[in-house]
């Protein structure tokens, strides 16, 4: 992985932690608490499926995607890993 | 929610050879024959479905407080041959042996809501009157699909004889046993601009709120409220009732355009908006007292917080 793609996924995950924690009111939650890959539903970050609706509507508003397809979204929505690696792919085709 | 009290609103009535009798008697001797049915077969789930029996009577009992127990009886009675006439109305115009009169109220601003090609739209349905009977004249109505946010039907032998949870001309469904409870899709739908229907009553024991409904605290859903306030969608609520035994009436009490404040917890947000929807449920059910098919005791406490 070349040291850009590194640089900005980093990012992107940080800019999804801070989302996450503001948009979902986890006010317990500080965003560095927030492992990169631990499951965001179920156990884990124990996210329900409301709160899938506040992601798809963040990722809408703050990158612009759409996530349309349902066997996608159960691999998009595992971690902010895989967000971040979702919003990195697809930024980057877009620009 | 006890299992039991669950079991009230998925439970399978009524099986093959019941139905096929209600069906010939449609056929020889009309509407009026198939409901002349109903008055059997409900003082039997009268007598033994204690736990659909129970429920009812949640309703009963605070609709109607001061009335004799005797009189509170014959109103489970009443609840249970409503509920018949709808099974049996919605099968007579699912297999096209006629339609019924709809008189729908949808005035110029709910078109414009409806047909806002930007932004979608929620529609909150409720399990009183027959939002199943009305469902196709409103999609027509409106001339554009609706999503409905469904769970499958328990009982094959209703699911087969009423077309239940199966896609027609204008009606898409959305099933909630999906990953993440079908959000992807409905909120896709949304952001096209459709109409997307969920039910704002039952809460299958998940998660809900309180507000005051028939003068005691009661529990609510509220996933229709945090998914418009996530998207900026209005919600629009939707009644029906069957007004005689040709016409339903589809009225819109109230658009609540869910935005919170940020001046406060989120949940209290939620609390507003449900109580006004709880306060619209408690003008029909003082309207259409029998026309509650909630099949849930929604002040029970023991519930998920």
């Amino acid at each position: 992985m070349s040291d850009n793609k590194t640089k900005e996924l980093i990012e992107i995950r940080e800019k999804l932690k801070i989302m996450l924690v503001e948009n979902l009111s986890l006010e317990d939650i500080n965003p560095d608490d927030i492992k990169t890959d631990e499951p965001l539903f179920g156990e884990g970050l124990g996210l329900d499926s409301l709160d899938a609706v506040e992601i798809v509507v963040m990722l809408q508003r703050n990158f612009g995607l759409e996530v349309k397809d349902m066997n996608k979204g159960k691999e998009i929505f595992y971690s902010i890993d895989t967000l971040a690696d979702y919003v990195y792919e697809n930024t980057k085709n877009k620009s | 929610m006890s299992d039991e009290k669950l079991k009230a609103t998925t439970k399978k009535r009524g099986n093959r050879l019941g139905l096929w009798f209600f069906k010939i008697s449609l056929k020889l001797f009309g509407l009026a024959g198939a409901y002349g049915l109903l008055y059997f077969v409900c003082s039997y789930y009268l007598v033994f479905d204690r736990v659909t029996f129970s429920v009812c009577m949640a309703y009963i009992n605070r609709r109607y407080p001061d009335h004799s127990f005797l009189r509170k009886i014959y109103y489970v009675y009443k609840l249970f041959i409503n509920q018949g006439k709808n099974l049996i109305d919605r099968y007579y115009i699912i297999s096209g042996q006629g339609e019924f009169e709809i008189e729908d109220e949808c005035n110029e601003r709910l078109n414009s809501l409806f047909n806002n090609p930007q932004k979608g739209c929620i529609l909150l349905l409720t399990h009183v009157g027959n939002w199943q009977a009305i469902m196709p004249s409103f999609s027509k109505l409106i001339k554009k699909p609706v999503y409905l946010l469904m769970r499958p039907e328990d009982n094959a032998a209703l699911k087969d004889m009423l077309d239940i949870d199966s896609e027609r001309e204008g009606i898409k469904i959305i099933s909630p046993a999906g990953y993440l409870g079908g959000v992807v899709e409905l909120t896709h739908a949304l952001g096209q601009g459709h109409i997307v229907s969920i039910m704002g009553d039952r809460t299958y024991g998940s998660d809900s709120v309180e507000a005051y409904f028939l003068g005691q605290k009661a529990h609510f859903p509220y996933a229709a409220f945090r998914i418009a306030a996530a998207t900026g969608c209005p919600v629009v609520i939707l009644f029906s009732a069957r007004v005689s035994n040709k016409k339903y009436r589809v009225f819109y009490p109230s658009i609540i355009q869910p935005q919170y404040s940020g001046t406060q917890d989120k949940r209290k947000d939620i609390e507003g908006w449900i109580q006004e929807f709880a306060q619209n449920l408690e003008d029909y059910a003082a309207e259409y007292p029998f026309q509650w098919f909630v099949l849930e005791d929604i002040w029970a406490e023991e519930r998920k917080q």
